[in-house]
């Protein structure tokens, strides 16, 4: 039981509490600033340019399909099949380009055809989902298996490599700057683009209640499927970064990333329940899970102890996310 | 000229007929107001003519030609608006995006134009200048605005649709006096560009302020329509009543104890939010009825005499022993017992079997750690079977079993261990006829077992029926008492639309 609350509150607290809720993502920030220093302090490093750089590349994809599935989350669904959506485009781009040669052209079409797949992939979803009314958990934990099911038959197994040009292209550098950070301004011009989107402000009133949403006049329906849309379309970006930091095709390469961006969305702020959160927090929390997992290799976890420590920390940066966002609002 | 016409418009849901046959006529540049008692079909009538539910049967002429509304889209469409009675607001949606959801300015067909958003909004909420209290701005996120803001944004998100036909579904309910006379003056200033123009309200002196004619809805038929200028509150009464006598409650069968019973629960002064200085008795054997409109303080006062929402003010006595009711937990061990009307939100474990929905008061005023099925079960099953529930076993989910019995094990947990007062909040909504019966019946058997019970019931026949007693709330006080053949459905009204 609350007791009765103190009179009144001093201004600046509720200015505190104003600029947490606006921006939820806040506590995240913090979490990451504070493990991007323990990274430091355990790995000066892991801290430079080439560092830094490393930890993009390898964790670009995470920051794409955590992108992705903020859209879904957004209007209070969710997408179980979003790393399977990876794992079937990175086949698709692989074996095209394995079919057609590797010069730019062919790879240009490509990346046409796995942005087309996860389009397409996303709208199975959406329309299974919304249209259809099914479960969005269950339905897409089924899909999921459908997608990987295709991927399987299109590739077996791993090991297809991807054109020299590809990996080379993404792994190397433009007048002497890491390809990787052209991709980042060009996502975040993306992001900043999507933020002011009617689909994305339609997503976020879907998932405050769909009742409302509709007796508004909303197209519920449509707007649910567009959200899934988006999130394939992102799902095949995060492949293609897959593709060009492995170099090469595996069909179970997206399997286990799915709750992983499940998890850096909510580690970003964002409400499951929907309505309410923002892409930015989903990237930071992307992040977060990125650099809680060097630090565990940093500071010389035995290996058989890694898995462990690493869910034991991402439970922590959860706790302390709940914990400062609470102490911030209250 | 005759603006909007519906022809035999019916709705059934279930067993329930919300709307029969209903014939209307609405005339452009005119404030019709809708008036009936709660259940009686106005918000399925509204909610017909804006889209948002399917009528099972009838046409509905728009300037004389018929249309078919598919959807709320569509009703906007066809130049139609409506406050919804329970909002359609984005609770995490700032007021300006709120005003333009389902029509939000674009840029190059996809952006939002921020510029033209606010501009809208700007240009609506001017029309509320001066009334609408602290924190009501264009960037405010719904969630953090009063009760009565938020009725403000959705009064100005069905203004800004510009529609020729607008509905008001008891848009004044939360608002104070200054904020209905600026919303009456834009009433007016509608009804001026010939707008028209459906209001529903139950405060009669709004009626009678801004109304041009009055159609009256009685259990989803309509009864009849007056010009204003030509009727009077109390004939509106006898309309919505059917007759000034004829519907006495079974004041006949009269249970009651006689004055001389022990005292179950004795309230003084009770404050708290949306309800202050309620005072009443409950005796041993009674049930005491809480009446009057939706909201007036009857579940507030219940959920605060159970703990869940404490009172701040005045004193309680169980059994003639003071009380605290601090938290739940401790009423409950007092043998305080509550249950809501909705089951889905404060009653049932969704998910979980029958067995577990039954148990929990039981192990909580044993203080037991470990459950023991078997046990548990021998304890359940007498009584899930006074209260007559049927269902296949008690492994089987909660949610295998319909409203009216999911109720049942809502309360065949407080039957396990006896409390000595019953708290019902609305016990009954959407549980279908026979089930109700069952009920009631179950109450009354418990209150002749020298239970002390409280109930309030949003529809007025369940309370004049089952009912020894009635206070009639209104704006968080109680501002009648009702007892004996003094129970008639007239004299409820009357207590219930006065002004507050
Ligand atoms: N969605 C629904 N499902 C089942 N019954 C409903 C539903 N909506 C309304 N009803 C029933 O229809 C009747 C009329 O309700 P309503 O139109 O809301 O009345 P009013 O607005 O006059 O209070 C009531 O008996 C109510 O219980
Ligand atoms: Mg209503």
């Amino acid at each position: 039981m609350t007791m009765a609350s103190a009179p009144a509150r001093p201004q600046s607290r509720s200015a505190l509490k104003r600029t947490f809720e606006r921006y939820p993502f806040l506590p995240a920030l913090i979490i990451l600033v504070v493990l991007i220093v323990l990274n430091g302090w355990f790995q000066p490093r892991s801290l430079s340019f080439v560092g830094i750089t490393g930890l993009i590349k390898t964790y670009l994809a995470l920051m794409l399909l955590a992108v992705a599935q903020t859209y879904v989350i957004y209007a209070g669904d969710i997408d179980l099949s979003a790393g399977a959506i990876v794992s079937l485009v990175n086949v698709v781009v692989v074996g095209f380009m394995a079919q057609w040669g590797g010069d730019g052209l062919t790879i240009l079409a490509a990346l046409g055809l796995g942005l087309a797949t996860g389009l397409a992939c996303g709208l199975v979803n959406g329309i299974v989902v919304a249209a259809l009314r099914l479960q969005a958990i269950v339905a897409t934990f089924a899909t999921s298996i459908f997608f990987t099911g295709l991927a399987l038959y299109i590739q077996p197994v791993a090991g297809t490599p991807a054109p020299t040009l590809f990996w080379r292209t993404y792994g190397g550098r433009i007048l002497d700057i890491p390809f990787v950070f052209y991709v980042v301004v060009a996502f975040a011009i993306l992001l900043v683009v999507l933020v002011r989107t009617r689909l994305t402000l339609r997503l976020l009133a879907v998932g405050d209640g769909q009742q409302e949403a509709f007796q508004s006049g909303l197209p519920v329906t449509a707007v649910r499927i567009g959200g899934y849309a988006l999130c394939g379309v992102f799902a095949a970006l995060a492949a293609f970064c897959i593709t060009g930091d492995t170099a090469s095709g595996d069909p179970l390469v997206g399997g286990k990333m799915t709750l992983f961006s499940i998890a850096a969305v909510v580690l970003g702020g964002s409400a499951l329940a929907g309505g309410y959160g923002t892409v930015v927090g989903s990237v930071i929390g992307a992040l977060i899970i990125g650099f809680i997992n060097s630090l565990v290799f940093f500071v010389g976890t035995p290996s058989e102890w890694q898995n462990l420590v690493q869910g034991l920390a991402i439970l922590l940066a959860l706790m302390a996310g709940v914990l400062v966002g609470r102490g911030a609002r209250a | 000229m005759i603006k909007l016409k519906l022809n035999g418009v019916s709705k059934a849901y279930g067993a329930t007929k919300a709307l029969s046959h209903a014939d209307l006529e609405i005339e452009a540049g005119e404030v019709h107001v809708l008036l009936g008692s709660n259940g009686s079909g106005k918000s399925t009538l509204s909610k017909i003519v804006a889209g948002s539910v399917r009528p099972d049967a009838g046409e509905i002429l728009l300037d004389g030609k018929p249309v078919t509304i598919t959807g709320p889209q569509s009703a906007r469409s066809h130049g139609i608006a409506i406050f919804y009675q329970e909002l359609s607001l984005a609770a995490h949606r700032t007021v300006a995006e709120n005003i333009s959801l389902a029509s939000l300015p674009s840029r190059a067909g996809i952006f939002v134009d921020g510029d033209a958003l606010e501009e809208r909004a700007q240009r609506y909420m001017a029309l509320f200048d001066g009334v609408t209290g602290d924190g009501f701005s264009l960037d405010a996120v719904i969630e953090d605005l009063r009760a009565d803001q938020r009725q403000l944004v959705e009064i100005i998100k069905a203004l800004a649709i510009e529609a020729s036909v607008i509905i008001f579904d008891e848009a004044t309910s939360a608002l104070d006096r200054a904020q209905v006379e600026r919303f009456f003056e834009i009433l007016r200033a509608l009804k001026q560009k010939g707008r028209s123009i459906i209001f529903i309200s139950h405060r009669m002196d709004e009626i009678f302020a801004i109304g041009d004619r009055a159609t009256v809805i009685r259990d989803g038929q309509i009864v009849g329509t007056k010009r204003i200028a030509d009727t009077s509150p109390s004939e509106i009464i006898t309309m919505m009543v059917g007759g000034h006598d004829e519907t006495d409650a079974k004041a006949v069968e009269h249970h009651a104890p006689t004055g001389a019973a022990a005292l179950a629960l004795s309230v003084k002064n009770l404050g708290g939010r949306g309800f202050g200085d309620v005072s009443f008795d409950v005796r041993k054997g009674e049930i005491l009825g809480f009446g009057g409109l939706h909201g007036q303080g009857q579940s507030a006062v219940l959920k605060a005499l159970f703990g869940a929402a404490p009172p701040t003010s005045g004193s309680v006595e169980l059994d003639g022993k003071p009380l605290n009711p601090a938290n739940p937990r401790a009423m409950i061990r007092q043998g305080v017992a509550y249950v809501s009307g909705d089951r889905a939100r404060e009653g049932v474990v969704t998910g979980r079997p029958i067995l577990e929905n039954v148990m929990p008061i039981h192990y909580l005023r044993d203080r037991m750690i470990l459950a023991h099925p078997p046990a548990s079960a021998r304890k359940a099953l007498p009584a899930l079977q006074a209260l007559r529930t049927k269902f296949a076993g008690l492994g089987f989910p909660i949610s295998s079993l319909s409203g009216g019995n999911q109720q049942k094990v809502v309360i065949a947990r407080w039957l396990i261990d006896r409390p000595a007062v019953l708290l019902l909040d609305d016990p009954t909504k959407g549980i279908d006829l026979s089930a109700k019966a069952d009920l009631f019946a179950l109450i009354r058997k418990l209150a002749e077992e020298g239970m002390g019970i409280v109930l309030y019931a949003s529809e007025d026949a369940e309370l004049l029926d089952n009912a020894d007693r009635i206070l009639v709330f209104n704006g968080g006080a109680v501002r009648r008492e009702l007892t004996g053949t003094a129970r008639t459905r007239y004299n409820l009204y009357q207590a219930a639309y006065e002004a507050a």
